[in-house]
C-alpha cells in the first residue's frame, strides 16, 4: 500500500477538487476543502517535506479555513445546497469526475503520453523523482534559503498580505 | 478613504508595477501583477454605488483569470527550460499562454469585453489610472518576451482589436466608453508592432499615455462624462475647447500632431518587413477611430450644441480645481512631431 500512497492521496485530492468546484453551499465546500487540504498535506509529507506539510495543517486548515468556516456559519442560509439536492451541482460534480476519469484513461491507454510534458507510464504516478537530492532535505534547505537569499521575497509577500487585509477592509467598508 | 490608507494603497499599485518592471524572476513578476491588481480594487471602488462594485468585480475576475494563466505558463516554461529567468520562451505552448494572459490584462480583442464596462462604472480619475498606468506592466513583459511571441496570434489580436475599438466606439456618447474603445485600438497598434520592433511599441505607449492623461484631466476639470456635458465647454471653460480639439485629433493620429508619430513609425516598420496588406488595413481602421474623435471635437469646439437658454449665459467663476501638469501634457501630446528623429534613439 505504501507504494501507492501518493497515487491514492492524489486521487482523493483530485476528486475533492471536483467536489468543491461543483459549487455546493460554502459550508460543504469548506468541508471538502478541509479534506483536500489534509490530503495535500499528506502528499507533501510523502515527499519528505514534513515542515511544510505541518505548516499547511496549522496555517491553512487551522487558521484560514477556521475563519472561513466561522464566516460561512454566520452567513448561512436555511437550506444549504448539497451535492444531491440540486441537479446542477450534481451534474457539475459528475462532469468533473468523468472528465478526470477520461484524462486518466487517455493517458493510460498508450502507457505514454505527451500533452505538454512527457509522461512515461504508471511509474511516473507512483514515484516522481527529479534527481539526486543530496544529503540535506531539500525542503528544509528551501525554507532556510527563504530567510537568507530570499529576503526580498519575504518582504514582498509580507507587504502583499498586509495590503490584502487593507484592501478587504476598504472594500467592505461600504460608506 | 482615509489619507493614510490611500497613500498605502496607491504606493502598492506603483510598487506592484515596479516589481513587474524590475524583476528577472518569473515568480516575482506574477507577485507584482497580483499586488497591482489587489491594490487597485479599492481605487476602482472609490464611490460606493453598485455600478462601481460591479465594475471592480469584473476587473478583478478578468485580471485574476489572466494571472492564473500566467502562473500556469510560467510553470510550463519552468518544466521545459529549467530556469525562472525572463528571457525568450522556447516552448510554444508556454509562449502562447503567456501572450494570451498578457493580452487579457491589456484588454486586447478577443478579451476586450471588460474594458468599456469597467471604465464606464468607475470615476474619471480611477479610469485614468486604469487606462494608463495599468498598461505599463503587461507591455513591459511582452517587450521582454517579444522574440518568442507567436506573431500570427499577436497580429490577429491586433487587427481585431483595431476593428473592435473602431466600430465599438462609433455609437457611444459616454466619454469613458469612448476612451475605453480608444484604449483597445491603441493597444492593438502596440501589439501589431511588438513582434517586429518592440521599441516602437514603447514609443506608442509613451505617447498614448501622455495623450490619454491629458484627455482625462481635461474631462475631470469640467467633470464631464457625456458628450452633451462636453458640449457646454465653450461656455464653462472657453480655453478648454481648442485644447480638446487638439488632443482628440492627436488621439486620432493626424499629422502634424504627435499622435501621428507612432502610427507613422509603425506603418514604416511594418512595410520594412514586407507587409503591405496589414498596415493598409490598420490605416483604414484608424479612420473609424478618427470619426468619433472628430465628432467629439465637432460638438465641443466647432458648433454650439442645442442647449437651453440659460446655459448660454453663465457666471464665469474663477476655477478652483488644480490643473496639475495639464499644460506640459497637452504640449507634449500635440507638438512632438518635429522631434521624431530623436525618438529613434529610444533603442
Amino acid at each position: 500500500m505504501m507504494t501507492y500512497i501518493v497515487s491514492i492521496l492524489s486521487i482523493v485530492f483530485v476528486v475533492s477538487f471536483a467536489g468543491f468546484s461543483s459549487k455546493p453551499s460554502p459550508i460543504y465546500g469548506g468541508l471538502v476543502l478541509i479534506v483536500s487540504g489534509g490530503v495535500g498535506c499528506g502528499i507533501v509529507l510523502s515527499f519528505g517535506g514534513s515542515f511544510l506539510g505541518l505548516m499547511v495543517f496549522l496555517i491553512y486548515l487551522g487558521g484560514m479555513l477556521v475563519v472561513f468556516g466561522y464566516t460561512t456559519a454566520m452567513a448561512t442560509e436555511q437550506y444549504p445546497e448539497v451535492w444531491l439536492s440540486n441537479k446542477a451541482v450534481l451534474g457539475a460534480f459528475i462532469v468533473g469526475l468523468l472528465s478526470e476519469l477520461l484524462a486518466v484513461c487517455y493517458i493510460l491507454k498508450d502507457d505514454e503520453a505527451e500533452v505538454v510534458f512527457k509522461f512515461n507510464g504508471m511509474g511516473d504516478w507512483v514515484i516522481y523523482d527529479t534527481g539526486d537530492s543530496g544529503f540535506f532535505s531539500e525542503e528544509a534547505m528551501g525554507i532556510a534559503a527563504l530567510y537568507s537569499y530570499g529576503t526580498w521575497l519575504v518582504i514582498v509577500t509580507g507587504w502583499s498580505l498586509l495590503i490584502g487585509v487593507l484592501v478587504i477592509m476598504e472594500v467592505t467598508r461600504g460608506n | 478613504m482615509k489619507p493614510a490608507i490611500l497613500i498605502t494603497i496607491t504606493s502598492t499599485v506603483v510598487l506592484g508595477t515596479m516589481i513587474v518592471l524590475f524583476s528577472s524572476h518569473w515568480f516575482m513578476i506574477w507577485v507584482g501583477f497580483e499586488m497591482n491588481m489587489l491594490a487597485i480594487i479599492p481605487i476602482l471602488m472609490k464611490k460606493y454605488n453598485p455600478r462601481a462594485m460591479e465594475a471592480s468585480t469584473k476587473y478583478f475576475l478578468t485580471q485574476a483569470t489572466a494571472s492564473m494563466l500566467l502562473m500556469l505558463s510560467i510553470i510550463i516554461n519552468l518544466l521545459c527550460s529549467g530556469h525562472w529567468t525572463v528571457s525568450t520562451i522556447p516552448n510554444p505552448v508556454a509562449s502562447t499562454m503567456i501572450t494570451i494572459a498578457l493580452t487579457m490584462k491589456l484588454g486586447l480583442s478577443p478579451f476586450h469585453f471588460w474594458v468599456p464596462e469597467v471604465t464606464q462604472g468607475i470615476s474619471l480619475s480611477s479610469g485614468m489610472i486604469l487606462l494608463t498606468w495599468q498598461k505599463i506592466a503587461p507591455l513591459s513583459i511582452l517587450y521582454q518576451i517579444s522574440p518568442s511571441v507567436n506573431s500570427n496570434l499577436l497580429l490577429m489580436m491586433a487587427i481585431t482589436s483595431m476593428l473592435v475599438g473602431g466600430w465599438g466606439g462609433l455609437n457611444q456618447t459616454q466619454l469613458r466608453k469612448i476612451l475605453a474603445y480608444s484604449s483597445i485600438t491603441h493597444m492593438g497598434w502596440m501589439a501589431a508592432i511588438m513582434v517586429y520592433n518592440p521599441t516602437l511599441a514603447i514609443l506608442n505607449l509613451t505617447i498614448y499615455i501622455m495623450m490619454t492623461l491629458g484627455t482625462f484631466m481635461l474631462f475631470m476639470h469640467s467633470s464631464s462624462t457625456t458628450t452633451l456635458s462636453l458640449s457646454y465647454t465653450w461656455n464653462k471653460f472657453p480655453l478648454m475647447a481648442p485644447l480638446i480639439l487638439m488632443l482628440m485629433l492627436s488621439l486620432g493620429g493626424l499629422p502634424p500632431l504627435s499622435g501621428f508619430i507612432p502610427k507613422w513609425m509603425i506603418i514604416q516598420e511594418l512595410t520594412k518587413n514586407d507587409m503591405i496588406i496589414m498596415p493598409t488595413l490598420m490605416a483604414i481602421t484608424a479612420l473609424l477611430n478618427l470619426y468619433f474623435y472628430t465628432r467629439l471635437t465637432y460638438t465641443t469646439a466647432l458648433t454650439m450644441f442645442p442647449a437651453t437658454n440659460n446655459m448660454k449665459m453663465k457666471w464665469q467663476f474663477e476655477t478652483t480645481k488644480k490643473t496639475t501638469l495639464l499644460a506640459p501634457l497637452i504640449v507634449t501630446s500635440t507638438m512632438l512631431l518635429p522631434l521624431t528623429p530623436m525618438l529613434a534613439a529610444l533603442d
